[in-house]
């Protein structure tokens, strides 16, 4: 059993790696630094799927993640005074609150997943080529109508957003 | 053995490109060029800016290293020759590659300069225009192997190579990833001529040698992708697998390196158009072909 060893040793070494960098979120002052520590934390949570054998999802969790936080950090940069955390800003905002909705929050985790009934464990797992063919059926099956309209949501949000964006244009020339 | 293979191809593979580059650049054809320069940069003093973030400086040239490397893992030579078959193989290697974005942004915003800054957001800008045409033409490809594993596209094409049957993808995908290997035309985030080196302006001696090794091993990560997907990577007569896989990255490299200096750089704004409002039209329909073609003949 030593893969089973390995694996968990893996599985708690990604999981405190994903909990070190959402830390460092809160704690650099750079923006870039911030945005690029949240990218880290997500790439150790698709690390820990690919532990999990769920490769599919794991190498698809690290994929996304590197572009929308690297754009996520464009925009935190083009929209924060003070993006290299030069002037020391202060990154957290309504204390009080967040340590509030925090607790609640990890109160409402730790409830679930002692609380929930999980079910046996899976006595064995398809092979990763398995995996990506019953996720394909999945998608284009059952869960078809819920990926269809949260797509058709996000995109519909986005031209809006972009809609609201665009400055309106000046009679008579300019902008 | 067989990844003590890999691995002498791997360096020799990366030499050659940088080979190839300094012919393309300077024009005279030269073995030695690349390990001299190498020399002489480990020689070099490795200087480091004023108030830096240190940790992205030091650690940008290394991920970009790792990147490419990870992205090399899945490309076969031959069959059996290839450091990981995995089942997502050509998904992997998407998400290796996207991490190139991430070191270049590091690299950009390390050094606490001007030129290296704009450089490093102009690959955001970059990335935006090619991202979906790397992706889009990679679907279709798996659409007609009926997998994501790169032997097995590999195979897919013992009939007809995928450069036949989904030209379109091929083209767009060739010019996606000389935008991935920041490559001319495509070259916005180092701009010789206009941003002073961009996002290598501030790196000398180990870590620029570092930095351009991490490019050399993209380029063949990338010229690899080329041939596998569409090329029909180690398929050929006569001569054996690893040496037509060797052969046809070879030309591929050459030809990504040589063509795109004959044109003028591409204006961001004028690339992010182009890829959006032609690009992707045209990788849709590359996909909607594709489909009708695997259901209506049969190769």
């Amino acid at each position: 059993m030593t893969g089973s060893v390995w694996e968990l040793f893996f599985l708690v070494f990604f999981g405190l790696a994903a909990i070190w960098f959402g830390i460092v979120v809160f704690r650099t002052h750079s923006m870039v630094r911030s945005a690029l520590a949240l990218l880290f934390s997500q790439t150790a949570i698709g690390a820990m799927f690919m532990v999990m054998q769920a490769e599919f999802l794991g190498v698809l969790q690290i994929m996304m993640m590197a572009t929308e936080m690297s754009v996520m950090a464009l925009f935190m940069v083009m929209f924060m005074m003070d993006p290299g955390g030069m002037g020391a800003m202060e990154m957290s905002h309504q204390k009080r609150l967040s340590l509030r909705a925090g607790g609640v929050g990890l109160l409402a985790a730790l409830a679930v997943s002692w609380l929930a009934d999980w079910g046996p464990a899976a006595a064995s797992i398809p092979d990763a080529s398995r995996q990506v063919e019953l996720l394909g059926i999945e998608l284009l099956g059952r869960s078809m109508f819920i990926f269809e309209s949260a797509g058709l949501t996000i995109l519909t949000s986005m031209i809006a957003a972009t809609m609201v964006a665009i400055a309106p244009r000046k009679p008579g020339g300019g902008t | 053995m067989s990844i003590a293979i890999l691995l002498l191809t791997l360096t020799l593979g990366a030499y050659f490109i940088a080979v190839i580059e300094g012919w393309a650049v300077h024009g005279r054809f030269s073995l030695t060029r690349p390990a001299l320069s190498a020399v002489a940069l480990f020689g070099r003093e490795s200087l480091l800016a004023r108030t830096p973030d240190r940790l992205f400086f030091e650690a940008a040239p290394v991920l970009l290293l790792v990147a490419g490397l990870l992205a090399v893992a899945v490309i076969p030579l031959a069959p059996g020759l290839i450091i990981a078959d995995l089942a997502t193989g050509a998904l992997f290697l998407n998400a290796a590659l996207a991490y190139v974005l991430v070191a270049l942004i590091m690299a950009g915003w390390g050094p606490n300069g001007g030129y290296a800054m704009i450089g490093g957001w102009r690959f955001l800008g970059q990335f935006i225009a090619y991202a979906m045409l790397i992706v889009m033409p990679i679907t279709a490809v798996a659409m007609r192997a009926e997998s994501l594993s790169t032997t097995m596209i590999v195979t897919s094409q013992a009939d007809l190579w995928n450069v036949f049957y989904q030209p379109l993808g091929f083209v767009l995908f060739v010019l996606a990833a000389m935008g991935l290997a920041w490559l001319p035309p495509l070259d916005l985030p180092n701009a010789p001529g206009d941003l002073a080196g961009g996002v290598e302006a501030e790196y000398t001696g180990v870590r620029l040698a570092v930095l351009r090794l991490a490019r050399m091993v993209i380029i063949l990560a990338l010229a690899g992708a080329i041939v596998t997907f569409y090329l029909g990577g180690w398929l050929g007569p006569w001569l054996p697998g690893w040496a037509w896989s060797v052969i046809k990255m070879l030309v591929v490299t050459t030809v990504m390196l040589t063509t795109g200096r004959l044109v003028p750089r591409v204006r961001e704004a004028d690339l992010l158009a182009a890829g959006w409002k032609l690009g992707i039209p045209l990788a849709l329909a590359n996909i909607f072909l594709v489909g009708v073609i695997a259901l209506v003949v049969d190769i």
